[in-house]
């Protein structure tokens, strides 16, 4: 059952690229950025909890709740400072390009305050559920992979209550669809900007922290992780958060499935590949066309 | 003192084509930023060349030949393209793998592979630069990526740990200090050069058209620049800096580690370009400076350096999205207009001040508002009586591609619409048009909003394909040409929504449309620039408009009817044989309509003029024929008495 | 050079005065859109905003409703409206119809006209039970069968009456109406005018902007007419 097993390894990590690219082009949608800095906020969160729970003593519970708590807030403080200057100021700044780079910045910045904080070894948050692998059959599924499912499919069943059965949900639908009859309403797009900016921040952290058993993470693991969330968001033409969700998962099984038939070595090399041809075969098909701007 | 400011901030600005300044005619095209390039470098390897500040500075001009090529490729003309760690890491284990490998010594060895990375980055480069925007981005995202991946696990490359090389960038031996001195002077002037080859390139006509395929491709062709040779010819360019990188890196550091071509060299390549300004290529020289020296630094900036560049790119790109030398030019142009003003009075600074100085515009809105529109901006005799317009100096303007247009033109038909239908996504726009239109005269086409006019435009005169028919011109079925070949046939349009190229001139966007360098390839433009030739065609045309005291006026900073204006003289200066006018008339008055009207009889002398137009009175006063769309049907086809008369036209348009 | 606003011919009896423009001046960047309007609409008008395009008919909208800064003075039943708040001008009863609909078109019908009420409320409920949304929707039986269609699949006319439905879910008591019946049909723009003259003679204050005056005039009993930007009654 090699292939099962692959498929629910490909599954695993595609859905943590899913939920990735899920909060890239929610945000993109509301805000008009591109967000590189999510890998980062899941990094934080996993050696932040390492970092309390192992070297600080604190109980579990505690070093979670402490660490969502702080990448909120600086989630927070970071929108009300740069952003607001940036988005809001008498000189708004347009253009995707100098916009993502402030993310960028953003990212280097906490790579580096990570560095300093938690130093350059490979450290993971403790295993929230641990215990042998479950079997069914020749299938092998992982605790720590199952959690992360799990994880995806509450907060992903979650976000889509929201949007579904709340007015402000659909504000938030509405916003991203099309921001100047958004405010024709009285819908605050930058209210939104603000509320997804943290949200994206703290499940970003909270997947982080399920996900590094399995990896393990070191300060610079965010640019990684980000760049695949990134990726699957621009299979979606990153304003379609549906499509960056299959687009997420898709990734995720072709990864586990070049790896395990096609080589171990080179299986990233060639799933790039496959990625670039796509791009450059289908661009309009994929959403990218729409999406092209200075 | 004011010379020497006057020339720094063209260096630091990305637009060195900012006002026709008298210093511009005395320093060669690029030739200060070489120089300050050539004379910093040397002065720096010569005092500084053994010691650790110089060995630095050598290892970032290496970076600084990417940058100043990524100023061009992604800043100026905003082809975002991430493939330059790749062909710097192309260049570095290049010469690493001849240097070892087969005894080729590392000069004539990065002559190879420099020749060699143009070779691949042509072939790559046709494949990739038909993507755009954000497809382009991505895609070659891939790439570094790819290699990353493809080097560590080549045993033949050094894998992760890297590749040695024997030799060094200077030719022969000798003592360690000739080599350590030597191989930096060799840098510094790479460095140079390539500075110069990029300020020629952005200073010239073809820099202009970059500058637009960077604001807008779709806009940049349809102004006749072919847009994909210059996509090419770009990538190109960048990935040849790129692998000259490389090879400069290899030859002075004579050890090529796998992380040269890791994702993270292009992030420290990008972060070196935006610090820096991403337009500028001196800015972006500047940029590579400053990150390897905090790098270098040996103290709690280089501990924490990726604390420093975040907190560092983040403040600067909020100061200014042009980077520091977006701060420096402004700081410069401020000193400039202080001490002309000490100098020689308002006079000198408002000739002087360069269109770059977009602050001075963005502050104005505040000021403006709640004045009355007749004093709007510093020239403030421009509001309402500008639109003087002399009808006499108009029959100079076309000259060039018209005269083949005119004789004998009445007859035959210049351009014929045959049974066009357009459809998007099922909704019919455009039902079995056809039309045709003779050589001169004034025609005009009407319809309620919505009824498919501006789609007929777009169909005619940009590469909107009809979903059937034909669209033939002067003979030629240009049904299915590219936007910028039916630019050279003759036909120029304007548009309803102004499109025009922001931070720029006024005389910069009319010359967009002058320039004879469609041809041409970026590669001659090192040698000369055809860009005065532009301008000054340019020039005649306003001149002819009667707007001559609006050239160096950027753009944005005008009212609408005049950015109007300016759009039109954009149309008219090539000399087009068809000119399609989208709503030219829409918020001016009713005296600028009559000179508007004047302006287009004579034009109609001696080129076919069609006009999309709303103002019923004005289209029935100048137009001998006149078209009725109505949901995408044409309704009526006659002439002004039959149109005056005809119930269809009442009852679609007046309403009575 | 300032329009001068004369009384409302038609209005012997002082009505309130539902809102007061005074010296109103939009800019985009350094592009003077609106300069010095000056017009005052008494609740109950039908008041037509008419004049050529790009002659800053929607700009006044746009910049009494909020949508963008202004300068001057805007009142909205006798209290000066916030600069730039959408949400307060919709709290005091005036809402905007923008030109070309400007829907959410992968949202459905019902959920367009739904966010209507996001002016004054926040809560799904509420929205669905008020009487402002069931009139919004009671007014368009054409509607019913695509409530829960994407209203981008829905054909222009069909759009046109989203977008004014949801205008009315607002509960505004001045509704303003840019360009109602762009790029429609003659029957159809017929169809949005009767349902425009139902909502006047239901009681709430119409503002028309319409390029062509004929359909407008019809059932306006005042029109200011912008020319250049400047704005005056005729």
């Amino acid at each position: 059952m090699k292939f099962g097993n692959l498929l629910i390894a490909g599954i695993t990590t595609g859905s943590i690229y899913a939920m990735f690219a899920v909060c890239v082009s929610v945000w993109y949608r509301v805000s008009n950025i591109l967000n590189l800095a999510v890998g980062d906020f899941a990094m934080v969160g996993a050696l932040g909890v390492d970092n309390l729970y192992r070297v600080k003593g604190l109980p579990l519970p505690v070093a979670v709740v402490t660490t969502l708590v702080v990448v909120a807030v600086f989630a927070y403080v970071y929108d009300q400072v740069v952003l607001r200057i940036a988005q809001d100021g008498r000189r708004p700044i347009e253009g995707i390009v100098v916009t993502f780079f402030f993310t960028f910045a953003l990212s280097f910045f906490i790579d580096g305050a990570a560095k300093v904080l938690f130093g350059t070894d490979v450290h993971a948050a403790p295993t929230l559920w641990s215990g042998p692998a479950l079997t069914l059959g020749s299938l092998n599924f992982e605790r720590a992979g199952l959690l992360v499912l799990a994880c995806a499919i509450i907060i992903g069943g979650a976000f889509w209550l929201y949007i579904r059965f709340t007015l402000g949900g659909k504000a938030l639908e509405a916003s991203g669809e099309n921001s100047t009859g958004a405010r024709i309403v009285g819908i605050d797009t930058r209210q939104y900007r603000r509320l997804i900016f943290v949200g994206t921040a703290v499940i970003a952290a909270v997947f982080g922290i399920v996900e590094s058993p399995i990896t393990g993470f070191t300060y610079l693991s965010g640019a990684t992780i980000s760049l695949t969330g990134f990726l699957a968001a621009a299979y979606g033409g990153f304003r379609k958060p549906g499509r960056a969700l299959v687009a997420g998962l898709f990734i995720g099984v072709l990864e586990a499935m070049l790896g395990g038939y096609v080589s171990t070595q080179y299986g990233d090399t060639v799933l790039y590949a496959i990625l670039a041809a796509a791009i450059l075969a289908w661009p309009r098909a994929l959403g990218f066309e729409s999406a092209v701007s200075g | 003192m004011n010379q020497f400011l006057a020339a720094s901030s063209r260096a630091f600005q990305w637009s060195s084509a900012v006002a026709s300044s008298r210093a511009a005619r005395r320093a060669p095209r690029g030739g200060i930023p070489t120089v300050i390039v050539l004379v910093a470098g040397a002065i720096i390897v010569l005092n500084y060349g053994l010691l650790y500040t110089g060995s630095v500075f050598v290892l970032s001009a290496c970076y600084a030949i990417v940058t100043a090529g990524m100023a061009v490729q992604i800043g100026f003309s905003q082809q975002i393209a991430f493939s330059q760690s790749v062909f710097f890491g192309v260049g570095a284990y290049g010469v690493a793998m001849l240097n070892t490998h087969y005894n080729i010594s590392v000069l004539p060895a990065g002559v190879i592979m420099v020749v060699a990375a143009g070779l691949v980055a042509l072939l790559l480069g046709s494949v990739v630069t038909r993507a755009s925007g954000l497809a382009l981005a991505v895609a070659t995202l891939m790439l570094p990526l790819i290699a990353v991946g493809y080097v560590s696990g080549t045993g033949f490359l050094g894998g992760p740990v890297g590749a040695p090389l024997n030799g060094t960038l200077w030719p022969g031996s000798g003592s360690t200090t000739l080599i350590a001195l030597g191989g930096g002077l060799i840098v510094v002037v790479l460095l140079a050069a390539v500075v110069f080859i990029a300020s020629r390139i952005l200073s010239s006509d073809i820099g202009l058209e970059l500058f637009v395929l960077g604001v807008d491709e779709r806009t940049a062709a349809s102004l006749g620049v072919r847009t994909p040779r210059r996509k090419l010819e770009l990538f190109v360019l960048g990935c040849v800096c790129a692998a000259l990188g490389g090879v400069a890196y290899a030859g002075t550091q004579q050890f090529v580690p796998e992380t040269v071509i890791d994702p993270t060299t292009e992030l420290a390549l990008l972060i070196m370009l935006f610090i820096g300004g991403r337009r500028s290529v001196i800015g972006a020289v500047i940029g590579a400076l400053v990150i390897q020296y905090l790098q270098g630094a040996s103290n709690w900036v280089s501990v924490n350096i990726l604390i420093v560049e975040g907190l560092l790119l983040t403040v600067v790109l909020l100061v200014d999205p042009e980077g520091l030398s977006g701060i420096v030019a402004t700081g410069i142009a401020w000193l400039r207009g202080k001490s002309a003003l000490a100098v020689a009075g308002a006079e000198l600074a408002a000739a002087g001040t360069p269109a770059g100085t977009a602050d001075a515009g963005r502050e104005a809105p505040d000021e403006l508002a709640g004045l009355p529109l007749s004093s709007v901006g510093p020239a403030g005799a421009l509001a309402d009586g500008t639109l003087g317009i002399s009808a006499v100096g108009i029959s100079a303007v076309g000259d060039g591609r018209q005269a083949e247009g005119t004789a004998g033109a009445r007859d035959t038909a210049l351009l014929e619409v045959r049974g066009v239908f357009k459809e998007y996504g099922g909704l019919s726009v455009l039902h079995d048009v056809s039309l045709a239109l003779p050589g001169r005269g004034l025609f005009a086409l009407c319809g309620p909003n919505g009824a498919g006019k501006t789609t007929l435009l777009n169909v005619i005169g940009v590469s909107v394909a009809p979903s059937s028919g034909e669209i033939v011109f002067a003979g030629a079925d240009i049904t299915r040409r590219a936007p910028h070949e039916r630019f050279y046939l003759g036909i120029s349009r304007t548009f309803q929504a102004v499109h025009l190229i922001k931070g720029r001139t006024v005389l910069d966007n009319v010359a967009v449309a002058c320039l004879a360098s469609h041809t041409a390839s970026i590669v001659t433009r090192i040698g000369r620039s055809r860009l005065d030739a532009a301008r000054a065609k340019a020039a005649r045309t306003l001149a002819d408009l009667d707007m001559a005291h609006l050239a160096d006026r950027e753009v944005s900073s005008l009212t609408l009817e005049m950015q109007r204006m300016v759009e039109l003289a954009r149309a008219l200066a090539p000399g087009p044989r068809l000119l399609l006018l989208d709503e030219p008339a829409s918020g001016l008055s009713e005296e600028q309509r009559q000179r508007l009207a004047t302006l287009l009889a004579t034009l109609a002398e001696r080129t076919c003029v069609l006009l999309v137009e709303h103002d019923l009175a004005l289209v029935a006063q100048v137009s001998e024929r006149i078209f009725v769309l109505s949901g995408g049907h044409l309704v009526f086809d006659g002439g002004p008495a039959d149109f005056r008369a005809s119930p269809v036209v009442n009852s679609l348009l007046v309403g009575s | 050079m300032t329009g001068d606003e004369t009384a409302a011919p038609t209005a012997p009896a002082p009505a309130a005065a539902a809102l007061t423009v005074r010296n109103l001046s939009v800019t985009y960047g350094n592009v003077v859109a609106v300069h010095g309007a000056t017009f005052t609409v008494t609740e109950g008008d039908a008041c037509a905003i008419t004049g050529p395009n790009g002659n800053g008919k929607s700009s006044i909208l746009m910049g009494v409703t909020g949508m963008v800064r202004r300068h001057g003075e805007v009142t909205i039943f006798g209290t000066p409206a916030r600069n730039g708040d959408v949400r307060w001008a919709a709290r005091h009863g005036l809402t905007l119809v923008p030109e070309r609909r400007q829907l959410y078109p992968d949202l459905t019908t019902a959920d367009n006209i739904l966010l209507g009420c996001y002016t004054w409320t926040r809560s799904i409920g509420k929205a669905r039970r008020s009487d402002s949304y069931t009139r919004a929707v009671d007014l368009f039986p054409e509607l019913k069968p695509h409530l829960k269609q994407a209203a981008g699949t829905l054909s222009g006319g069909q759009q046109q009456m989203v977008a004014i439905a949801r205008g009315l879910a607002a509960a505004p008591k001045i509704l303003a109406v840019d360009e109602p019946c762009l790029g429609l049909a003659e029957a159809i723009a017929k169809r949005v005018y009767d349902v425009l003259a139902q909502i006047h003679a239901d009681g709430t204050t119409l503002i028309v902007v319409e390029e062509a005056p004929r359909r407008a005039l019809a059932l306006c009993n005042r029109r200011v007419e912008v020319r250049n930007g400047m704005a005056g009654a005729a």
